[in-house]
């Protein structure tokens, strides 16, 4: 098997699984490997049977190894590179996720099943997920297209940029990312950004840190057009939304469902 | 010649000035922001160009002078060319305070970075002026010494902080130590320029005295400089300089340490002289460094103080080579 870095992942039994972060934690539940799980890291708050199990930093390799996993579920959302690179070099499979869009996900979760040995269960989770993914996507056919920005964060103003999960989101809800592209997949940007004439809609995890961003940039220039209401902000869930994993459709559905009930 | 120098100087520092508020960012077309300079323009590009391009400038300018006044007055008191607030710990300082505050303080709080800046560049400051006590004051060398360990603790402690900070909070943590004029608003130039009049009179109106000191202590004592009362003075409101810009910029490297020695090989060696020089070149090597970065990859925006680098360096260059 290849994972979607473009490296082998060595087949073989599989009894003890350490995803590393909050998506792959998710994404080895729904994929039916949930009873596998040896361990899980530190910052994974979901499903709720994670809660008897032991954490792990996801960039200690020494404690990773000790856990002795005979797979190690990785994804380019938040893993070092290296902390993955050193585990393969010490024999360890590692399957690496790297979810910049809704079809890659649900290559994620054959993949996931495939590698976790629930092909059966993988199949059944990626075809859930597309189909999820394909009615939300076409419910926001009937809305009118608008502009907008994913803000991940407000000062400074970072936003995701075109080849992320979160510019398919916005595009399959309807919306047209006004983030550059080819300058990195969450750049900082212009703060002018906001005040662009073309920008109607701001995307924002619903997250503590960024309502008082909000509240920080509303009271500046720059937030003009957000008190004006010429820029409506729609908050999505921020575990739904931040996380490449199965629950991601119900961010897009989210956000499509927000956008319906004020196009 | 040298009026010629000061004529261009002013030239440009007018023009990035202009340009900056004329092609500033991604949101406002030249034509647009022209208009507005012209008493016109719609009231959204009037806020763009008035509400956040004019602030940014004001604060990019003040930041600028600021550094390269307290660069070239700390080379002049140290008698030391690498002297700047970097190297004697000031920024760093400043810098590791606000990234604790960033990571430490709840989000309601944040407001609160500049304070926290300020007064971690305050400490740093009084830290590096304890350890190079001696019996006849703190040497130069002796400060220099100083600043470079306070400067390690911060890095290091600016480390740590980064290794352990909630990662949605890297981001503000990124723009204090790499440098920011993002978040320019009036109110904070509005409480900055007044703040960095007083230590930046102080220092032109030690310019002779420093040039003086540039020579050596026993000479500029003979001279009748006040070396002891010279050297707290000037090293205190160089600090003040700096602390100021972080609180507002973050670590906007090299400004401060190359901009007097650009000017000093166009002027001249004269401290008196090259005090206010460094000041308006400062300022216009900030604005310029700000607007590339604004530019260079717009809307997306690179560091400041990593452009201001790449601005400096190759004029260092050339300038020393042609000097040699």
């Amino acid at each position: 098997m290849i994972d979607q870095l473009g490296d082998a992942v060595p087949g073989g039994p599989v009894r003890r699984v350490v995803p590393l972060a909050p998506d792959v934690t998710e994404l080895a539940f729904a994929a039916g490997a949930g009873s596998l799980v040896a361990a899980v890291p530190v910052a994974a708050d979901y499903p709720t049977e994670i809660a008897r199990l032991p954490r792990v930093a996801p960039n200690d390799a020494e404690a990773i190894v000790a856990l002795r996993p005979d797979v190690v579920l990785a994804t380019t959302a938040g893993n070092d590179p290296r902390v993955v690179q050193r585990l393969r070099q010490l024999g360890t499979r590692v399957c690496s996720m790297d979810v910049t869009s809704f079809a890659r996900l649900v290559e994620a979760c054959r993949l996931a099943g495939d590698v976790l040995g629930y092909p059966a269960q993988g199949e059944r989770l990626a075809r859930e997920v597309d189909a999820r993914s394909a009615r939300a996507t076409e419910r926001a056919r009937a809305l009118p297209r608008r502009n907008a920005l994913y803000v991940v964060w407000w000062e400074p103003l970072i936003v995701a940029a075109p080849g992320t999960f979160h510019d398919d989101m916005l595009h399959r809800a309807g919306l047209s990312n006004l983030a550059p592209a080819s300058v990195g997949r969450y750049p900082r940007v212009d703060p002018e950004l906001l005040l662009d004439p073309r920008l109607e809609v701001a995307v924002v995890p619903d997250e503590r840190d960024l309502r008082e961003g909000l509240a920080r940039t509303t009271a500046s220039a720059a937030g003009s057009r957000l008190v004006s209401g010429a820029v409506r902000v729609i908050w999505l869930p921020a575990d739904l939304a931040n996380r490449p994993g199965p629950r991601l459709p119900a961010a897009l559905e989210a956000l499509v469902a927000a956008r319906e009930a004020r196009p | 010649m040298k009026r010629g120098a000061d004529l261009a100087l002013v030239a440009v520092l007018l023009a990035a000035a202009a340009a900056a508020l004329v092609f500033g960012g991604p949101a406002a077309t030249p034509g647009e922001a022209l208009a507005v300079l012209s008493g016109g323009g719609s009231p959204e590009v009037r806020t763009i160009v008035l509400g956040l391009r004019l602030p940014r400038l004001a604060l990019a300018l003040v930041v600028g002078a600021s550094l390269a006044l307290a660069g070239a007055a700390l080379q002049a008191l140290l008698s030391n060319p690498l002297a700047d607030p970097f190297l004697l710990g000031i920024s760093g300082g400043g810098a590791a305070a606000a990234t604790a505050a960033y990571v430490l303080l709840p989000a309601a709080a944040l407001g609160g970075v500049p304070a926290a800046a300020m007064a971690g560049a305050a400490a740093a400051t009084g830290l590096v002026w304890w350890m190079a006590r001696g019996p006849l004051g703190p040497s130069p060398t002796r400060m220099i010494l100083a600043g470079v360990a306070v400067n390690a603790a911060a890095s290091a402690a600016i480390l740590t902080m980064l290794a352990l900070a909630p990662s949605p909070r890297l981001p503000g943590v990124i723009a204090v130590t790499m440098g920011s004029l993002a978040s320019a608003s009036a109110g904070q130039v509005a409480w900055l320029a007044p703040y960095v009049l007083v230590p930046a009179f102080v220092l032109l109106l030690h310019g002779r005295d420093l040039g003086l000191l540039a020579t050596g202590e026993e000479s500029a004592a003979a001279l009748g400089v006040e070396v002891a009362t010279v050297r707290r003075r000037v090293f205190m409101a160089a600090a003040a300089l700096c602390g100021g810009a972080v609180a507002f910029a973050g670590v906007i490297g090299f400004v401060g340490l190359v901009t007097p020695h650009l000017c000093r090989l166009v002027w001249g060696g004269s401290t008196r002289r090259l005090l206010p020089r460094a000041a308006l070149a400062g300022a216009a090597l900030t604005v310029l460094g700000d607007l590339l970065a604004r530019r260079a990859l717009s809307p997306a925006e690179l560091p400041v103080g990593v452009v201001t680098a790449l601005l400096g360096v190759p004029f260092f260059v050339a300038l020393l080579r042609r000097s040699a």
